[in-house]
């Protein structure tokens, strides 16, 4: 049994250790073994493609990480006050949201975005003043950052909600019964308590978004996110650098996974 | 209440508003607009023009090896994901100390929300020229080929679905009341009977919740067959891109979208019925 669960566990980190492994090859092929150096991780860090795509993907990803725990938090306050068709809607919805394949998503909307803007572009060239330039609408943050956060966002609800559930009622009722208002009650007792799994969401989010590659391959247009450029690279054949790349983005994510799951166990432990 | 109340509700709407307006303007209405594409014209350079057609619907079986594919290797893929992943939540769950219990437990999910990407590209590595077959020459097994094949891809699912799978049926193993399974061995029930007849039932709510999680996504993978099965054992997933990236065939590409998700709608209706209630650890699954 335990031999077995080692194996799992081997199965499970040998391929991220390879990836790192080579990322610190001195030779110039990527499957060949030939002493170790950094020099990769220069070659990445200095290349301009890599920092631009580097540059959009922590901006969508702080994007997405900002709006969807703020609306997600939201979402879930109001939530809990609801009963009825309103709450068994929502659930359907965010349950749907979480279930269906990011490809789908990445599809749906390429395909609803684009139409929206074929339908507006020429209106607003129409409206526009003479002589300036009308603006034309396409592809870029706003897209990827639109349709991270449709499953970001539900994801949040989904803790923030966990954390509600498992909140001390008395603690609020309290602070009414001594006269708080509703914003201090929120400000000074609920919102401590629900704070870590905002966090854990926040990080999550941010996450999902820096590592998502097929919803934004539909909808970053010329906006190239790290996981693109990645794909692209291996596409043209691995390299000491496309792994430099790949353990820069492992080990971006497994830190802030560490930290979401400290601040959920935070949670548990009061 | 009285006053309040009202103040109260115009509050809830107000938190709901933003919520409510991505879940209509990025989820309903992108549906809705893909199912009204599957049934309009292709237009002459691509993308889509108005009309009313089933042809697409009927043109389906020309992209009938990306279904038969995907509707073979998923299922198989989430079975052998159930297979690794089932002895491994028991020892979790059952046999570790709590001590160890959680650490370990997130050392299994963690790689689940690090990038596919790239761990998927790691197998490249691993199963292509250089990798497996190099070492089994050594031991003098030669001419073997791994990579873009199906058994490929079937690694590439367990590995990168197996920590979804795990977490499920472990939630389900640790809620089980361990006194059931001292009683059954007090009783005389051999560990085998113990496990068929009080461990297993007790976790299928775990499993079905395991499974129906792994084959969906599976449903729309793309990533793992693009780089594992090249080109030769292709997903729905890879026609959707070639329709919608290269060939630019949006209303068949809607076509063949709306049947994918009317499949995996009709697998979670089934499977919901089966299972009776299958969100069991659904929403914890997701950490």
């Amino acid at each position: 049994m335990r031999i077995y669960a080692i194996a799992v566990f081997l199965f499970l980190y040998v391929p991220i250790g390879i990836i790192v492994l080579f990322s610190f090859n001195a030779g110039r092929h990527a499957s060949e073994l030939r002493g170790l150096s950094i020099q990769w991780y220069g070659k990445a860090l200095s290349n301009p493609f890599v920092a631009d795509a580097f540059f959009n993907s922590l901006i969508v990803a702080l994007s997405v990480a900002v709006l969807s725990s703020l609306m997600g938090t939201a979402a879930a306050l109001a939530l809990q006050r609801l009963k009825g068709t309103v709450r068994v809607l929502f659930d359907g919805l965010i349950y749907i949201s979480v279930m269906i394949p990011g490809i789908v998503i990445g599809i749906a909307t390429l395909v609803a975005l684009v139409t929206v803007f074929d339908f507006l572009n020429p209106l607003l060239a129409s409206i526009w003043p003479e002589g300036a330039k009308p603006p034309k609408l396409s592809m870029g943050y706003a897209s990827v950052i639109a349709a991270h956060t449709l499953f970001t966002m539900s994801i949040v609800i989904i803790l923030v909600r966990a954390r509600i559930a498992g909140m001390d009622r008395a603690l609020i009722e309290a602070s009414m019964d001594l006269y708080a208002t509703p914003w201090r009650t929120f400000y000074q007792v609920t919102l401590p308590q629900i704070y870590p799994a905002i966090l854990a969401g926040f990080l999550l989010s941010f996450t999902f978004s820096f590592d998502d590659f097929i919803i934004a391959f539909f909808v970053a247009g010329a906006n190239t996110t790290l996981p693109i450029y990645i794909f692209s690279s291996i596409r043209r054949g691995i390299t000491p650098e496309v792994n430099a790349i790949g353990t820069m983005v492992l080990a971006v994510s497994l830190c802030l996974l560490m930290t979401a799951q400290f601040s959920l166990r935070a949670r548990t432990n009061r | 209440m009285g006053a309040d109340s009202k103040t109260n509700r115009w509050l809830t709407a107000a938190l709901l508003t933003p919520t409510s307006l991505w879940f209509l303007f990025l989820l309903i209405l992108p549906l809705i607009v893909i199912l009204v594409f599957s049934f309009g014209e292709r237009a002459a350079v691509g993308g889509y023009a108005g009309g009313f057609t089933l042809e697409h619907y009927a043109n389906l079986p020309s992209r009938l090896k990306a279904f038969q594919n995907t509707l073979i290797i998923a299922p198989v893929g989430t079975l052998l994901a159930l297979l690794v992943a089932y002895p491994l939540a028991y020892y979790l769950a059952v046999r570790v100390s709590r001590r160890y219990k959680l650490i370990l437990l997130v050392l299994v999910i963690v790689p689940f929300w690090t990038s596919l990407l790239v761990r998927t590209y790691a197998w490249i590595f691993i199963l292509g020229g250089r990798g497996i077959p190099t070492l089994l020459e050594f031991i003098g097994i030669e001419g073997v080929r791994l990579i873009n094949t199906p058994g490929a891809v079937l690694v590439g699912i367990v590995y990168g679905y197996l920590p979804l799978m795990v977490f499920p049926i472990f939630v389900s193993l640790e809620k089980l009341d361990k006194s059931l399974l001292e009683a059954s061995s007090d009783l005389g029930g051999s560990p085998y009977k113990t496990f068929t007849q009080i461990t297993l039932p007790l976790s299928m709510p775990g499993v079905a919740t395991g499974c129906m999680l792994v084959f969906i996504l599976l449903m729309g993978e793309f990533l793992i067959p693009a780089f594992l099965g090249g080109g030769k054992v292709f997903f729905i997933g890879n026609a959707l891109v070639d329709l919608f990236l290269q060939s630019r065939n949006w209303p068949f590409g809607a076509a063949v979208s709306v049947t994918l998700v009317v499949i995996m709608l009709i697998t979670v209706t089934l499977y919901m019925r089966m299972t009776l209630r299958g969100n069991t650890g659904r929403d914890e699954s997701l950490m």
